[in-house]
């Protein structure tokens, strides 16, 4: 791809979601939305691989659904209360199908079965701008408006740990897997949203720290399955010493970055009285620990006690910048004792 | 505090700049290791003249009976590391000080665990331990099923003490603070719903898990078969007594009103489980096996001292925790110097030992008599408290407790009499004589057992 397309969709994908930040119209965030979708779809199936052209497919029929549901919601929003404006959206009815429409977009569970399939279309890089920056905009919305149902957005967030744990268990692809934590992860953050808004904040922070730094090291290693894994401590030990850690993180387990957003948000679910699902919730989150420990026994807990026989993988030197996925992965994995400066960073 | 945490951090450092030869390694490091524990002795016998009074003491702002658990991972750490000597003797050298890392950050975890003054920091802590000692199993382990034994080590843990933080942060809101120091003077909770009985499970359930109660023990006897040398000591010494410390500490604090009634089932599983592992003992072949049934009975009797809540059940589990962590520890190292030169965990292959290493036959008989609670070390004293408080309790737990005894015995001694006496096997040849390393080891394990009985005062905690 020619760098100056390049450079003009990388810089629409940027003001497509700044637009969606930024708005206080509903058809301005959809605006947003949408442009934030075109831009990604030549990204997407940049090397004409049948495979990733159906992912873009895939993923432009759902998002186009998604912003065209949201269109809709935002049109009957208008005709009921008579003003366009996000914050003051106040009839139930929009507002759930405005619900429905944003988790659809972010792929949460029950609508999240698009996700790991387009995930598997693609490469590494798109999916890690498709895991992080992608979630962004939809969940800036996620924030801003005044959610009716609580009971509906407990059932998303619970839905989705369930579904994005279950849904990782029996895989072997690890784009597949990283879409499914994805979804578990997003989990989380819509259950708290309608309490702390700047909690779903610190936790987007969160994931997307982690989350950038396991797309990082897979990048690095190009493993795109568990076996191409098991056999890439060879090309980086140190790395690969570190990553379960980083992969640990995600499922967050203490002492690494990623237990601060899961406890904080089973402090303020049980402190709304939530206690049931505050434990529900950390009890699904050993359904992706599962999946997270299993890759990290792949990778680096079976290593052989001592050289071994067989032919390694073909060493080539990396390309890829080292730099950022070494702060990523510190970050990842030892930011837990700064949870009071985090908390004061997100104004909670 | 910053004595022990400090110098603790500081072997992280000296792993990685020390010489590249492992004898050097290992020597400093567990050499360093020792001086930090003396420190703790030092501090521990100086905390002694503060033990009669309930006040904090001022040097680590604590309830008397916690320097003990810190001094015994301080204590431990150093042996953990001499006795993985010859594990590690053929890896490479980064790989050694990557294990000697991991051993590192395990006891700084540790000692972070046993001295905090927070419950969060606490619970902090204890998930914190899962991961080196789950690395510890799964990546230094031998066979194949070290896996799953990695699996069930964390998923048991994980799944019982999930719960145990949605609780302590419920208690939070309810007395607004999770300090142990002035938690208890919070006014008392008012429970009395269905929800606040599951409230007290949920924050008794983990260490029962962890201790491990009859019932949720069977990740327990599979991390110890197959983690290293190292894995075992350090699980049977201290990460159980780590749930014995958390059940002490919520029950004495929080959950007074509710345990009476609400124990008893786990009173039951507990006593129950004394036979049954015990039992089990008798008919096990695997000797590692063994000992970690064993663990499973003692630590059965403490579930049981704790729960009864009298200041008898609770110094006597106090000090049967302290006594086990050194039996069992010695008897995994025993274990251990039979694997090296078996290269099996099978009983039935070592047998009659006594006639080639006669002086290890003597550290033998030592560990099983103490495992069996011979007087006059302190894990008869140990147990003593603990059946005395269980028969004040109701007199019929005798029944159960005394089989257990019986029984323990038995296996204790089935143990040193299978490996030590009658002839010797004729496949047995060209063994390794016993190194003083080994012996080290062992007079380190067991040295401080036979002591303690001189002093029992430093290990009673609230009897005085």
């Amino acid at each position: 791809m020619s760098p100056y397309i390049l450079a003009i969709l990388l810089f629409s994908l940027g003001l497509g979601t700044t637009i969606t930040f930024s708005s206080t119209h509903w058809l301005l965030a959809w605006v947003g939305l949408e442009i934030n979708t075109l831009a990604m779809l030549p990204l997407m199936a940049q090397n004409h691989h049948p495979r990733a052209v159906e992912a873009a497919t895939k993923y432009f029929l759902i998002q186009a659904s998604g912003a065209a549901v949201l269109l809709f919601a935002g049109v009957i929003n208008a005709w009921l209360t008579g003003q366009w404006d996000i914050h003051q959206a106040a009839h139930p009815l929009p507002i759930a199908i405005i619900t429905l429409a944003l988790s659809l977009k972010l792929g949460l569970a029950p609508l999240h079965s698009w996700l790991p399939e387009v995930f598997q279309g693609l490469n590494l890089t798109t999916n890690l701008i498709l895991a992080t920056w992608q979630k962004l905009a939809p969940l800036a919305l996620m924030l801003q408006i005044q959610p009716p149902h609580s009971s509906l957005l407990i059932f998303l967030g619970l839905m989705s740990t369930l579904g994005g744990g279950w849904g990782g268990l029996n895989q072997t692809q690890l784009r597949k897997i990283l879409a499914y934590s994805s979804t578990a992860q997003l989990g989380w953050m819509i259950l708290v949203v309608q309490f702390s808004p700047s909690l779903t904040t610190l936790a987007i922070l969160v994931y997307v720290v982690t989350t950038s730094a396991t797309f990082l090291t897979l990048k690095l290693n190009k493993a795109t399955n568990i076996n191409m894994l098991a056999i890439s401590w060879a090309k980086a030990p140190a790395l690969m010493a570190l990553t379960p850690l980083v992969l640990l993180s995600l499922a967050g387990l203490p002492p690494m970055t990623g237990f601060m957003p899961k406890w904080l948000i089973l402090q303020e679910l049980s402190k709304q009285g939530l206690p049931a699902t505050a434990t529900i919730t950390a009890l699904t989150a050993l359904l992706s620990l599962y999946y997270y420990l299993r890759l990290t026994y792949a990778m680096t807990l079976t290593m052989f006690p001592n050289n071994i026989t067989s032919t390694p993988p073909w060493r080539l030197p990396s390309a890829q910048l080292t730099l950022p996925l070494a702060i990523l992965a510190l970050a990842a994995i030892s930011l837990l004792p700064l949870t009071p400066a985090a908390m004061a960073l997100v104004a909670l | 505090m910053v004595k022990f945490l400090f110098p603790t951090l500081m072997l992280h450092i000296h792993a990685d700049l020390t010489n590249y030869r492992l004898m050097t390694l290992i020597t400093q490091s567990s050499g360093h290791r020792l001086m930090i524990a003396m420190i703790n002795v030092h501090l521990t016998l100086k905390m002694a003249q503060w033990l009669d009074e309930q006040h904090l003491n001022p040097y680590m702002a604590q309830t008397p009976y916690l320097p003990h658990f810190v001094l015994l991972t301080c204590w431990l750490l150093p042996l953990m590391i001499i006795s993985s000597q010859h594990h590690m003797a053929t890896e490479p050298i980064n790989r050694q000080r990557t294990y000697i890392m991991l051993l590192t950050s395990l006891q700084f975890f540790l000692i972070l665990a046993f001295s905090a003054t927070e419950l969060i920091m606490f619970y902090l802590m204890f998930e914190a331990t899962l991961l080196p000692t789950l690395m510890i199993i799964t990546r230094w382990g031998n066979q194949a099923e070290r896996l799953n034994a990695g699996m069930y080590f964390l998923f048991y843990t994980l799944a019982s003490s999930l719960p145990l933080l949605v609780a302590l942060l419920l208690l939070q809101n309810t007395t607004g603070t999770l300090s142990l120091l002035t938690l208890q003077y919070s006014n008392p909770l008012n429970l009395s719903t269905y929800a606040d009985k599951l409230w007290w499970a949920g924050c008794l359930i983990a260490f029962l898990v962890k201790m491990p109660l009859y019932g949720a023990h069977l990740w327990l006897p599979k991390a110890h078969v197959e983690a290293p040398v190292a894995g075992s000591m350090i699980l049977a010494a201290v990460l159980l007594k780590l749930g014995g410390y958390g059940m002490m500490r919520m029950i004495l604090l929080v959950l007074e009103p509710l345990s009476k009634e609400l124990s008893y089932p786990f009173i039951v599983f507990a006593l129950w489980g004394v036979v049954m592992t015990g039992l089990i003992c008798l008919r096990q072949t695997d000797l590692k096996s063994l000992i970690a049934y064993s663990s499973v009975s003692h630590m059965g009797l403490v579930v049981g001292g704790i729960l009864v809540q009298t200041p008898w059940g609770f110094a006597g589990a106090l000090i049967l925790m302290i006594a086990h962590g050194l039996t069992s520890s010695a008897l995994f190292c025993l274990a251990n110097t039979n694997y090296e030169r078996i290269h099996s965990r099978n009983i039935l292959l070592a047998r009659g030992l006594q006639m080639v290493l006669p002086l290890m036959t003597t550290w033998w008989f030592i560990a099983s008599l103490a495992n069996l609670a011979l007087p006059p070390l302190p894990n008869l004293m140990g147990e003593l408290m603990i059946l005395t408080s269980l028969i004040n309790w109701s007199p019929w737990t005798l029944a159960l407790t005394g089989a257990g005894v019986l029984i323990t015995a038995s296996y204790s001694l089935y143990m040193f009499l299978m490996t030590q006496r009658g002839p010797l096997p004729t496949h047995l040849i060209a063994l390794d004589p016993s190194h003083s390393r080994e012996h080290l080891l062992m007079a380190l394990h067991l040295l401080p057992l036979l002591l303690l009985i001189f002093k029992p005062h430093l290990i009673w905690g609230w009897v005085s």
